[in-house]
């Protein structure tokens, strides 16, 4: 019980982080991340499937904030004015991804590709885990990771497609 | 050796091989440096997407996402949740009880009373509205007079007050005693001075037999009757005589074409 407590709190740094990524408001976040908690901890004993503990808590995370999109777009959606940049001008040397520019280009992407993205470079999970957090095959995921870095690397302003042979 | 794909080429980016996969490619990308050039823009933004929202995982964690403090807090509603239950269930007992005690007290009322009360209660309320007095608007009372009969399930036509000097505003549905048909209709008629009267309508009581009632209730003058069809109660704050000679008119005309219906008397 208590051991299962201390697994839930070493897990929720990466939680909060993760929820800020997808909700870029940090009251948002922190609210979304309570109720994933609470709703693990209600459940411990019931429901909690086999399986790494913190790939549970993000799959729980990642449903609500879903369920909470999902009203948000029938509502009107909130936005936290941090949240909005400034405009910003194409970074200066070629190569350097400017951050607002980024953050933005974030914000574009479809939500699946966002998911998958932040879980990947965010957190650091491997392919395996974010696949099962997201319940997806393997190959959908990766082709959600190409289909977002392509996306982010057009946003950013940073030259198409380098010509990738494939080679033996 | 197996073949780089753009999956490779991803998955190593991602740090996802193992280090014979990385230093396959790392071989290949020695002697591919457009191709290299492509992994270090994946990693950039990987980087980019870290500086951005890596400090949210590093900052203080709020008491309230503390799992003890969360775990801590459930078991104290569950305990809580239990007591309240605990108490419903004593409070539903004591209920109960009393009610079966007081029986004959409650029935003691009569349903003219209930009704009478509605009636002056839906008189208040609605008498004080100006945009929204009526559902549907005397100007209708063809409508007015099929729908409401419909509802009641009685024939129910719309007295002409004509000659007291009222005129009708309209008429509403209201929801009435479950056990007296469930439901009642509403016409409020206005005289050119803005006073208003309503009239209260029901289906005809179980027992369907013939009363009369008058009453003043809370500054309100009440007349109520009943008959074998409907009940009604007429309700103003006119003075005694008026309410009278309103009422009067009222009943005649619903009255009509009654079997056997009784002459007014007052």
């Amino acid at each position: 019980m208590s051991d299962f407590l201390d697994q839930v709190e070493t897990c929720v740094p990466a939680l909060r982080r993760y929820a800020r990524a997808l909700t870029r408001n940090a009251d948002l976040a922190d609210d979304l991340v309570q109720d994933c908690l609470e709703r693990a901890i209600s459940r411990q004993g019931l429901f909690r499937p086999r399986g790494p503990l913190r790939a549970w808590l993000f799959t729980i995370l990642l449903n609500l904030h879903r369920n909470a999109l999902r009203s948000s777009r029938r509502r009107g959606q909130e936005v936290d004015i941090e949240a909005i940049e400034e405009p910003s001008t194409p970074a200066p040397q070629p190569g350097h991804i400017a951050l607002a520019e980024m953050a933005r280009a974030i914000e574009t992407l479809p939500a699946e590709q966002k998911e998958a993205l932040l879980l990947i470079a965010l957190e650091g999970l491997s392919y395996q885990e974010a696949a099962d957090i997201l319940k997806i095959p393997l190959g959908t995921l990766m082709s959600r990771l190409g289909r977002a870095r392509a996306a982010l690397r057009a946003a950013t302003g940073t030259p198409s497609e380098p010509h990738l042979r494939t080679v033996k | 050796m197996s073949e780089i794909n753009r999956d490779t080429l991803m998955a190593y980016a991602d740090g996802q091989l193992d280090n014979a996969g990385r230093q396959h490619v790392d071989a290949y990308l020695t002697a591919n440096p457009d191709t290299a050039a492509e992994i270090a823009l994946m990693q950039r933004q990987s980087d980019a997407i870290r500086t951005l929202f890596a400090p949210a995982g590093a900052e203080p964690v709020p008491a309230r996402l503390k799992p003890r403090r969360i775990a801590a807090e459930q078991s104290r509603h569950r305990r809580g949740a239990v007591g309240w239950a605990a108490a419903a269930v004593i409070l539903l007992g004591v209920g109960l009880g009393a009610g079966w005690f007081l029986r004959p007290v409650l029935d003691s009322r009569p349903p003219s009373a209930t009704l009478i009360a509605d009636a002056i209660n839906a008189h208040t309320v609605y008498v004080a509205e100006n945009r929204h007095a009526v559902e549907v608007g005397g100007e209708d009372s063809e409508h007015l007079t099929s729908w409401l009969s419909n509802r009641l399930e009685t024939q129910l036509g719309m007295p002409n007050l004509d000659a007291e000097g009222f005129s009708l505003v309209g008429g509403r549905l209201l929801p009435g005693e479950p056990e007296l048909g469930g439901r009642a209709a509403q016409l409020m008629y206005e005289s050119a001075d803005k006073e208003r009267v309503t009239i209260y309508v029901t289906a005809a009581l179980p027992d369907g037999q013939p009363a009369y009632e008058f009453t003043r209730y809370d500054g309100a003058e009440a007349f109520y009757w009943a008959n074998e069809r409907i009940t009604c109660t007429v309700v103003g704050t006119l003075p005694e005589e008026r309410m009278k000679a309103l009422s009067r008119a009222v009943y005649t005309q619903l009255t009509e074409g009654d079997d056997g219906r009784e002459r007014y008397r007052s």
